[in-house]
């Protein structure tokens, strides 16, 4: 029988060597609630100065494993002393909160970017968007060829600018019932066109004016 | 082989004799041959639970030397397969006995040809509840969840712990180590591991040894009075601490609930499992009897397995 002193910080928790945070913070609430000094349990076992070191053991053990970094560092010392078999240490997946708002990861859009850049260097695109960009108007359909041509799907570009797919999908088609307010819009072509490496400036103009022009016959 | 209960516990006012009559009638329903004895010399009062006023024979008989077999001593408790010996017609100088009529007592008590044998200790860490403690196949302490009670059953481990301790180092030769031990610390204010810890340095195989005997022992106990508000977890931290540290094992074997009840059996003198033995109190003594039996029967299943 190991006596506790000997206990390493996984049998004194009293837990398996790949219990998740979880099972970590549930062992450690029940040993203090064996330890601490109004426990019914163990009252008048120890010595103040006894329970004071067991406590401290417990507490030792605890901040030890609930940090990843300190319990991997941990885990390979028990390893290399063989007083573990590797086997056991395996953790599973260990499922991680659900943040609130999904957070917005600016890594992929330098990704994103240096991808297009690519494409335009490779692929000499830039005789479909000449072509397009010399036209006095610019409608839904040429955005989407040149982006097409470019190989990125809405998704991507809903990605990195946030722009709402059911937005560009009205933009590309000159839904123009479903299009936002100008001034939105304005905004949004000028994502699309820069993400894109287009001339903003020319597109939001020819855009708006294919627009305006088909709104103007519609009446 | 006969199966030798002692059933103790620091603390007075538990329910250790409580216990031990009703156990006693658990294992003489299951059929088997039972005889309680009451060793709380100076303090009997196992024979009232039973309802027994005037026994033929007791204790004292067998220590004057009226009588030549304890087994002459028992007496028949009106329940098939239970006996009794008493001892409150001792002397009243009796709780301090001589240590050879404790020996006298220890080893006749080892011979009594019954299945199952329960010691009703007293209260208190004197020398005799020790050694009768000790003299059993199985210790069992009794407690109820409050902070005295439990204060004093850990002092009782302890203090049975440390008896055991001095009868193992007694036995072999550890003398020039304990002189020496006694010289460096004092007799006052030994605690169990420093000594265990110094025979462990100063000659491992000893320390071993030691260990070794320790772990034979199997003591278990019994939550008595257990009530509603009463954390249900509290037997088993119990079990898991004094495994954790002490050397030996440790077995929870239940709780018993709290029965107002409980005082009406002992006021009419008939034994509360029969009064009352639909109550959830009684079915929790009964399946404490048969976690008892049931352990054994795996033993006696082993010993008839091997060739």
């Amino acid at each position: 029988m190991k006596r506790f002193e000997e206990f390493n910080f996984y049998e004194i928790l009293e837990i398996p060597c790949n219990a998740s945070t979880f099972q970590i913070r549930e062992a450690y609430r029940e040993a203090l609630s064996i330890y601490s000094e109004d426990s019914l349990a163990t009252y008048s076992l120890f010595t103040a100065e006894e329970r004071h070191k067991i406590l401290s053991r417990v507490e030792k053990a605890f901040n030890t494993l609930i940090d990843k970094k300190a319990r991997d560092e941990y885990d390979k010392g028990l390893l290399s002393s063989g007083l573990i078999p590797e086997d056991q240490l395996e953790r599973k997946d260990q499922k991680k909160p659900i943040p609130l708002f999904p957070r917005h990861d600016h890594t992929n859009d330098k990704a994103f970017l240096s991808k297009i850049r690519k494409r335009i260097e490779e692929e000499g695109e830039r005789d479909l968007s000449g072509q397009i960009m010399a036209k006095e108007f610019i409608s839904g359909n040429d955005l989407k060829r040149i982006r097409e041509s470019l190989e990125v799907s809405l998704f991507d570009i809903y990605e990195v600018s946030r722009v709402s797919i059911s937005t560009l999908e009205a933009i590309e088609g000159d839904q123009t019932e479903n299009l936002p307010p100008d001034i939105y819009l304005v905004n949004f072509l000028k994502i699309y066109a820069e993400l894109l490496q287009l001339d903003s400036k020319r597109i939001v103009d020819g855009y708006l004016k294919n627009i305006h022009s088909k709104n103007e016959t519609q009446r | 082989m006969a199966m030798i209960y002692s059933i103790g516990g620091g603390k007075g006012g538990v329910g250790k004799s409580f216990i031990t009559g009703n156990l006693g009638v658990v294992f003489a329903k299951q059929g088997k041959k039972v005889i309680l004895i009451d060793l709380d010399l100076g303090g009997s009062n196992l024979h009232t639970f039973l309802g027994i006023q005037n026994p033929e024979a007791s204790l004292h008989d067998f220590l004057t030397k009226k009588i030549g077999n304890l087994s002459q001593a028992a007496t028949p408790t009106g329940i098939p397969g239970l006996s009794i010996i008493c001892s409150m017609n001792c002397s009243l100088e009796i709780a301090n006995l001589f240590h050879a009529q404790k020996q006298k007592i220890i080893k006749a008590i080892q011979k009594l040809p019954y299945d199952y044998i329960l010691l009703d200790l007293g209260a208190g860490t004197n020398f005799n509840t020790l050694d009768f403690f000790l003299t059993s196949n199985e210790g069992i302490f009794i407690f109820t969840p409050e902070p005295t009670s439990i204060e004093t059953t850990l002092r009782f481990i302890k203090a049975v712990f440390y008896r055991r301790l001095k009868q193992i180092l007694k036995e072999r030769p550890f003398h020039p180590m304990l002189k020496e031990f006694s010289e460096k610390f004092g007799d006052s204010t030994i605690s169990l591991s420093s000594i265990l810890e110094f025979v462990a340095e100063h000659d491992q195989d000893k320390g071993q040894l030691l260990f070794a005997k320790l772990k034979e022992y199997t003591f278990r106990f019994i939550l008595n009075e257990f009530r509603k508000h009463t954390n249900p977890k509290l037997g088993e931290n119990i079990e898991k601490v004094c495994n954790r540290h002490f050397y030996s094992r440790f077995q929870y074997l239940g709780s018993v609930s709290y029965d107002e009840r409980v005082h009406d059996s002992v006021f009419s003198r008939k034994i509360y499992v029969n009064k009352y033995p639909y109550t959830p109190t009684a079915t929790e003594i009964q399946q404490i009897g048969r976690k008892m039996t049931e352990d054994h029967l795996g033993i006696d299943i082993i010993w008839q397995q091997l060739p």
